[in-house]
């Protein structure tokens, strides 16, 4: 059989019937473009952690003043606790070797007033190079230094949902707060940063000077979080280990009992996230393959349907000289024909409604090519599958019979 | 050309057994116009079935051109119809959504060697008077037009025989005598046609004439005064001045 001429004269049936033809590949774009809408979106959430992950820094390890619970998978503080102290966070930051710096901090929602707007947020005490060393950037003004911590000094940073709340469009920079009943002079804001791997609105905060929020604010003795910064991402475990043993001699806690505090490795937590999100990219490929697998069957079906409705053309041809393989094989390629074309659609489809999502959700289009690539030759695959059983019947009409048929 | 030698065809059913074809023998030469005649039951079209590869006898040999046809493989069959055989039905079974020219290119696509499908199609259409219309679609042309293409179809592999199988019975009178002065003119120029028809004033413009009854043969005659198909058409146009 001359392949190529048969093959155009395929082409051209199979246009001459637009319905039927976009009807057996519907099922294949969908299930293409699903795969990679799917992958994409999986690799967005990926990536989104990746970039926090930058953001954040991985050599951060935080002491959090309660024992944890893990629920949800996410470590959620259940009871305060009053054991450590701002000496212990100055201990640490001698103690031990693979340690840089160990910042105090507290933290209590409280009232901020500003000219008869208010609203509640989470006020946190924390030592100046806390801004350093946990990489808080700012959109204007100015962070607080050491001097102002020592000397108690009322001056406090605002995250930019605090801003928007109480001074809506004004510049808060130079203005003056009321924190509960005490005054502060705001003297520069934070830049947005999200929510943090433990599910708190970082931006809905105002920092204020651990000294000044304990004594003057809250007037407690004690604090509720240390953040580490160790001296590089490969001391974490060690950084996590040192840190433990030197708390749990300074409570004098015997073995056995457990900890007072809880340890969070930045690092591993996040790198955990990760790992979910990959997890869920392949279940929710996978769900979309399946989709793919049922695009075959569209295509099954629609073939069978074609196969009858072309009776009079098998006959014909076989009448013509054409041998049962001959018409196994016009009919394999039109099915592949239909699914490569099917594929096709579905990648420009896919690739169209992962920028559309993209620019709805404000993230990055991350096409992933390999698995548009993937997608695209099991669809081929499916093509070939599917069209088996329909090319078989069409194969093994009798002329005679199909010729005199309806 | 043809031997057919006590060619029997049964169909069993269940437990029914239906003889079809009891016993024909006859021989074609080539450039004979052949017309197989008979009421409907008779066996004409398995007859014609068979002459054409697309069914094999029960019993009995039928020869083309000395090979033994009903030991002939699927494969084999499919080519010999390719290559030797062209096919006129009576429904003339187009492929409605491409024009003229690529159905009457059709077999080519299942014949071996590298030819010019255009060039070969375009004197097939030529020779049924049909260039002007090859790139119209089935439905753009006459029923006789549409047969005429069926006929250049039939032509295109240059076959050694052309079956047709009630070429006119979905005509009417004009069409169809058009198609039987081509028919006519092809055997002049030295075709070997066979032609099923119940009508026996189609079977009168053959040559000769072959009749079944109860899937036998009883009368194999040349016709006395084979009519001219042409001669007929002129006489319509002279009867009826102005129609064209």
């Amino acid at each position: 059989m001359h392949f190529s001429r048969n093959a155009a004269l395929s082409c051209q049936i199979l246009a001459a019937h637009p319905l039927r033809t976009l009807l057996s590949m519907a099922g294949v774009v969908v299930g293409v473009a699903a795969v990679i809408l799917m992958v994409s979106i999986g690799r967005g959430a990926e990536q989104r952690i990746l970039d926090r992950i930058g953001r954040m820094g991985t050599d951060l390890v935080t002491v959090n003043a309660a024992p944890a619970r893990l629920m949800m998978g996410r470590q959620r503080t259940v009871a305060t606790v009053t054991t450590l102290t701002a000496g212990d966070a100055r201990a640490i930051a001698e103690g031990c070797p693979h340690v840089v710096a160990a910042v105090a901090a507290v933290n209590k929602s409280l009232v901020v007033r500003w000219e008869g707007t208010n609203t509640t947020t989470s006020v946190v005490g924390m030592a100046a190079d806390g801004f350093r060393i946990r990489n808080i950037p700012l959109a204007s003004g100015r962070p607080f230094e050491a001097d102002e911590d020592h000397g108690q000094r009322r001056v406090a940073v605002l995250g930019p949902t605090v801003v928007k709340n109480i001074f809506g469009t004004a510049n808060p920079v130079g203005q003056e707060i009321r924190i509960g009943r005490v005054p502060f002079e705001v003297i520069g804001t934070t830049r947005p940063r999200g929510i943090d791997a433990n599910g708190a609105d970082q931006d809905d905060m105002a920092l204020v000077p651990l000294d000044t929020a304990m004594r003057r604010l809250l007037n407690i003795p004690y604090i509720q979080t240390i953040y580490i910064q160790a001296r590089s991402s490969r001391w974490m475990d060690d950084v996590e280990r040192e840190v433990r043993e030197l708390l749990r001699e300074r409570q004098r806690l015997p073995e056995g009992r457990p900890d007072t505090f809880t340890i969070q490795n930045q690092k591993t937590l996040l790198l955990t996230e990760r790992e979910t999100a990959r997890a869920m990219t392949r279940l929710i490929g996978g769900v979309a393959g399946i989709a793919l697998l049922v695009g075959g069957v569209g295509i099954l079906a629609v073939m069978l349907m074609a196969v009858r409705e072309r009776t009079h053309e098998i006959g014909l041809r076989r009448a013509l000289g054409a041998r049962p393989r001959d018409v196994r094989v016009q009919f394999l390629v039109e099915a592949v024909l239909l699914a490569g074309v099917g594929g096709l659609l579905g990648v420009a489809a896919g690739i169209g409604a992962t920028h559309a999502a993209a620019a709805l959700a404000a993230w990055d289009a991350l096409v992933s090519w390999p698995a548009a690539s993937l997608a695209f030759a099991f669809s081929i695959a499916v093509g070939v599958a599917f069209g088996i059983y329909p090319a078989l019947r069409a194969s093994r009409l009798e002329p005679i019979q199909a010729l005199r048929s309806d | 050309m043809i031997e057919l030698e006590n060619l029997t065809r049964q169909y069993v059913k269940g437990t029914a057994t239906t003889d079809v074809l009891n016993g024909v023998s006859f021989r074609v030469e080539k450039g004979e116009f052949v017309a197989i005649m008979g009421a409907s039951g008779a066996g004409k079209t398995t007859l014609m079935n068979i002459l054409g590869g697309l069914d094999k006898p029960t019993s009995g040999t039928y020869r083309l051109e000395g090979l033994d046809m009903t030991r002939a493989g699927d494969d084999e069959l499919s080519r010999i119809r390719n290559r030797k055989i062209g096919f006129v039905f009576q429904q003339f079974h187009l492929l409605d959504r491409v024009d003229a020219m690529q159905n009457v290119m059709l077999p080519l696509i299942y014949a071996d060697g590298n030819v010019d499908g255009r060039a070969a199609a375009a004197s097939a259409l030529a020779a049924v008077s049909l260039t002007a219309r090859a790139h119209h679609r089935p439905a753009e042309l006459s029923g006789g037009e549409q047969q005429r293409v069926a006929i250049a179809r039939a032509l295109v592999t240059g076959p050694v025989i052309l079956l047709a199988d009630e070429p006119t019975g979905n005509l009417d009178a004009r069409n169809g005598l058009e198609v039987l002065a081509i028919f006519q003119r092809l055997h002049r120029e030295g075709r070997t046609l066979i032609m099923i028809t119940h009508d026996p004033v189609v079977a009168e413009h053959a040559r000769r004439l072959i009749v079944l009854k109860d899937g036998r043969s009883v009368s194999d005659q040349p016709v006395g005064q084979p009519r001219d198909a042409e001669a007929e058409l002129r006489r319509m146009a002279g009867d009826a001045p102005g129609v064209q």
